[in-house]
C-alpha cells in the first residue's frame, strides 16, 4: 500500500473527461418535475388569485436557480482517474476537488432509467465504506462510458489489491450463480407480502357474510350486541370490499412490478466481486467485491416457506464507526430456492459449508414467554371489554390457540449454528431470516439479560457486524451459562481470524 | 451478581469498578432530571386542573425522582465493571436490565475520550471505544478519572493498532480500517 502522493506522482496524466451532453436535457426534465409540474398543479388547481397562484409563481422563480445550477454542474464537472484515484472536479463558482482512492470503493452501480435508455446514457454511482451516502454520482454518462468506466475502475481496483501497480489485464470468465425468469419473478412478486392473501381472505370473508343468515343465535348473547344495525353491515361491507379491491390492486402491481423491474435478473461472480444485473424498462447494473460482504441474510417469509423459496441478502459495510448506519440490507437475490441457498451462500463465503450447518435450540422457556407475551395483552383486553361492556369480546380468546401455535413456531426456528469460521443464527416466524456471520466480521458481541429472563435463568446473545440496518443478528432466551459459554467462544474466534489474517478474502 | 463476578475473576486482571466518584455524578444528573420532571408534571397539573394537582404531580414526581438518585446511582455503580483482557475489553453493567459486551481489540476503529462539564468538575471522564459495528458501534466506559481513561484511551488506541495488523506502515489510515472491515 503506497501513499497517496506516489500516486499522483505515477503516470497518472489521464484526460480529464466531462459529463454526457445530455445531462442537461436530464437536469431539465428533473427539474421540470420538481418544480414546474407543481407548479403547473397549483395554478391549475388555484383561482385568480391566492395561495395556489402564489405558490405556482414562487416554484416558477425556483427552478430558475436550479436550472442555472444544472447548467453550472455540467459546465464544471470534470473527472479523470488516475491509477490509484478517481478524482472529480466541481462547482464553477466554488469549485470541489474530490479524491476517492480506488481501494475505498465498495460498490459501483451503473443504473439506467428509461428515458435514460432511450438515448443510451447513464448514471454511475460509487459507493465508499464510511461514507454516509453515495460518494460519487456521475450524472449521465454514455452509456458504453460508464460501462467502460465501470470495468476500469474494476480492473485498476482489482491490480491494487494485488499486485501493486500493475493493471491486471482481462477480467477473470465470469460465473453465473442465478437467473430470474419471468415465472420466477412473478412468483417472487406475487410472495413478496401478504397482500394477496389478505385481498383473497377478505373476499373470502365477505362471501361468508353474504351467506349469512341476518341473525346468528349465540347461546347466552343477546344477539342485538353481537350484529351491528343494518346500515353499519352496509357499511362494512363497502369498506371490506374496497379494501379486499385496493389490497389486490397491490398485488397485482407487486407482481408487474417484480416482473418489469427485475427484468432479466442475472446474478454472476466474477473473480472476488458478486455481479448483478436486471430491469426492463430502466437498466441496472452493479457490483461489490466479495470481501466486503458482512453478512448473508436468508430470509423465508410466511409465505414462501411453503413454497420453498427464500430471498438472500447480502450486507456490506454501509456507515463508519459514529455514524449513522445506511438502514436495510442489499438484496442479493430476490428470490431463490431453498435447496440452492447452500450453493449460493458458498459461492459469496468460499470456505463455507452450509450443508454441515447444525442449528442447535434456545431454551424451551422461550415458547412460553413468547406465548405470555402475546396472550397476556389479549386476556386483558378481551376480560375488561367483557366485563365492563359486551361479553362478545371472550370470543378473542379463541385466537390463544392460535398465538401458542405462533410462539411455538418461533420457538422452534430461533437457534444457531456454528460451523469453522462461521455463525449462524435464525429467528422469526412471520418472516424467518438465518444470518450467516463470517468470523471475521464480528465487531462486537453482547449479553442482554432483561428482569424477565433473569427470573428464568435465560440471556439474549447479540453479534454485532459492520453491516446491521435495523435489525441484527441475536439469539434469544439461551439458558444463561451456554451464552457465556458462547459469547467466549466467538470471541476467542472473531480475535483469533483478526490476528492471522488482517485483510480478510 | 456475586456468580457473574466470580465467573469472570478466573481471566486474569481483576474486574475493574469505576471511580466511586461516578455516583455522584449519576446523583447530580438524576437530581437535574428530577427538577425537570417535577416542573413538567407540575405545569401539566397546573394546565389540567389546578393548583392543588399542581402540588400533588409535582410532590409525586418528586418522590419518584428522589427514590431513584437516591438508590440507582449506587446499584449502577456495583453492576459495572470492566476489564481489559489479553485480546479483548470486556464489560458488563445494568441492574435491571444487564448487559455484557466484549470488543476484540482487533476491531478497534479509534479510542476517545470525552468529558462534560459535569464530569470536568468531578475530575471524570468517558472511554469511549469506536468499533465498525452499527449497533454496538461506540461503547463507553464512563466515570474514570481523567489520568486513568487516558491512559486506558491509549491503551485500547495501542492494542487496537497492534492487533488490527500493521499491514499498512505509513498508508493511510482510512483504508487500513476500511480493509480490516
Amino acid at each position: 500500500m503506497s501513499t497517496p502522493s506516489d500516486a499522483r506522482a505515477a503516470p497518472a496524466a489521464a484526460p480529464a473527461r466531462r459529463l454526457h451532453r445530455s445531462t442537461l436535457l436530464f437536469e431539465a426534465l428533473r427539474i421540470g418535475r420538481a418544480f414546474v409540474v407543481p407548479a403547473l398543479l397549483a395554478a391549475l388547481g388555484a383561482a385568480d388569485d391566492g395561495p395556489g397562484r402564489t405558490t405556482a409563481v414562487g416554484l416558477g422563480v425556483l427552478a430558475v436557480p436550479a436550472l442555472l445550477a444544472a447548467i453550472a454542474k455540467y459546465l464544471g464537472l470534470r473527472y479523470r482517474l488516475t491509477t490509484e484515484e478517481l478524482v472529480i472536479d466541481s462547482g464553477v463558482l466554488s469549485r470541489r476537488h474530490r479524491v476517492i482512492p480506488l481501494r475505498r470503493i465498495q460498490n459501483i452501480d451503473v443504473r439506467q432509467s428509461w428515458l435514460q435508455r432511450l438515448a443510451s446514457v447513464a448514471e454511475l454511482r460509487i459507493e465508499t465504506a464510511g461514507g454516509e451516502r453515495t460518494e460519487a454520482v456521475l450524472s449521465t454518462l454514455a452509456w458504453t462510458d460508464a460501462e467502460a468506466l465501470r470495468a476500469e475502475l474494476l480492473g485498476r481496483r482489482a491490480a491494487l489489491g494485488h499486485a501493486g501497480m500493475e493493471i491486471r489485464e482481462a477480467a477473470p470468465p465470469a460465473e453465473t450463480l442465478a437467473r430470474l425468469s419471468p415465472a420466477d419473478l412473478a412468483l417472487a412478486g406475487a410472495t413478496a407480502n401478504e397482500a394477496g392473501l389478505a385481498a383473497a381472505g377478505l373476499l373470502g370473508l365477505l362471501q361468508l357474510v353474504e351467506d349469512l343468515p341476518v341473525q346468528v343465535p349465540l347461546p347466552g348473547v343477546d344477539p342485538s350486541a353481537l350484529i351491528p344495525s343494518p346500515p353499519a353491515v352496509g357499511i362494512a361491507i363497502v369498506v371490506a370490499a374496497l379494501l379486499a379491491l385496493s389490497l389486490l390492486a397491490g398485488w397485482l402491481l407487486s407482481i408487474i412490478g417484480a416482473v418489469i423491474g427485475y427484468h432479466g435478473f442475472t446474478l454472476e461472480r466474477a473473480g472476488d466481486e458478486l455481479r448483478k444485473r436486471y430491469g426492463l424498462l430502466g437498466r441496472r447494473e452493479g457490483s461489490m467485491p466479495i470481501r466486503r460482504v458482512q453478512t448473508i441474510r436468508v430470509e423465508e417469509s410466511l409465505l414462501r416457506r411453503p413454497f420453498g423459496l427464500a430471498a438472500l441478502k447480502i450486507e456490506t459495510a454501509g456507515a463508519g464507526p459514529g455514524q449513522r448506519p445506511r438502514a436495510g440490507a442489499e438484496a442479493f437475490l430476490p428470490l431463490a430456492r431453498r435447496r440452492d441457498v447452500p450453493r449460493l451462500a458458498g459461492a459469496v463465503f468460499n470456505d463455507l459449508d452450509y450443508a454441515t450447518l447444525r442449528f442447535h435450540p434456545v431454551h424451551p422457556r422461550a415458547r412460553r414467554r413468547r406465548f405470555l407475551r402475546y396472550s397476556a395483552p389479549l386476556i386483558l383486553i378481551a376480560g375488561v371489554t367483557a366485563l365492563a361492556t359486551r361479553p362478545a369480546a371472550l370470543l378473542l380468546l379463541l385466537l390463544v390457540p392460535l398465538l401458542f401455535l405462533i410462539a411455538h413456531k418461533q420457538y422452534r426456528h430461533m437457534g444457531y449454528a456454528l460451523a469453522p469460521g462461521y455463525a449462524a443464527t435464525r429467528a422469526g416466524f412471520f418472516n424467518r431470516i438465518t444470518w450467516i456471520i463470517p468470523d471475521r466480521k464480528i465487531q462486537t458481541l453482547h449479553i442482554h439479560e432483561t428482569p424477565f429472563q433473569r427470573r428464568h435463568g435465560l440471556a439474549t446473545v447479540i453479534i454485532d457486524t459492520a453491516g446491521g440496518g435495523r435489525s441484527i443478528a441475536s439469539i434469544p432466551d439461551l439458558p444463561r451459562e451456554e451464552a457465556r459459554l458462547l459469547l467466549d467462544r466467538l470471541t476467542t474466534r472473531a480475535t483469533r481470524t483478526a490476528a492471522s489474517s488482517p485483510i480478510p478474502t | 451478581m456475586l456468580q457473574e463476578g466470580s465467573a469472570t475473576a478466573a481471566a486474569a486482571p481483576a474486574v475493574r469498578s469505576l471511580d466511586p466518584r461516578v455516583i455522584r455524578l449519576w446523583r447530580v444528573r438524576a437530581a437535574l432530571w428530577t427538577v425537570a420532571l417535577v416542573s413538567a408534571a407540575g405545569a401539566v397539573g397546573w394546565l389540567a386542573s389546578g393548583p392543588p394537582a399542581a402540588a400533588i404531580a409535582a410532590a409525586a414526581a418528586l418522590a419518584a425522582g428522589a427514590l431513584l438518585a437516591g438508590t440507582a446511582p449506587a446499584a449502577r455503580y456495583r453492576a459495572w465493571g470492566f476489564q481489559l483482557r489479553e485480546h479483548d475489553l470486556y464489560l458488563r453493567r445494568g441492574v435491571l436490565w444487564r448487559s455484557t459486551s466484549v470488543v476484540p481489540h482487533a476491531r478497534i476503529q479509534h479510542v476517545d475520550t470525552h468529558c462534560d462539564p459535569l464530569e470536568r468538575w468531578l475530575g471524570l471522564a468517558s472511554v469511549v471505544v469506536f468499533t465498525a459495528g452499527t449497533t454496538g458501534g461506540a461503547i463507553t466506559v464512563p466515570g474514570l478519572a481523567s489520568a486513568e481513561a487516558e491512559s486506558l484511551r491509549d491503551r485500547l488506541a495501542a492494542l487496537g493498532v497492534r492487533e488490527t495488523g500493521a499491514e499498512a506502515p505509513g498508508g493511510d489510515p482510512r483504508s487500513r480500517d476500511v480493509d480490516a472491515v
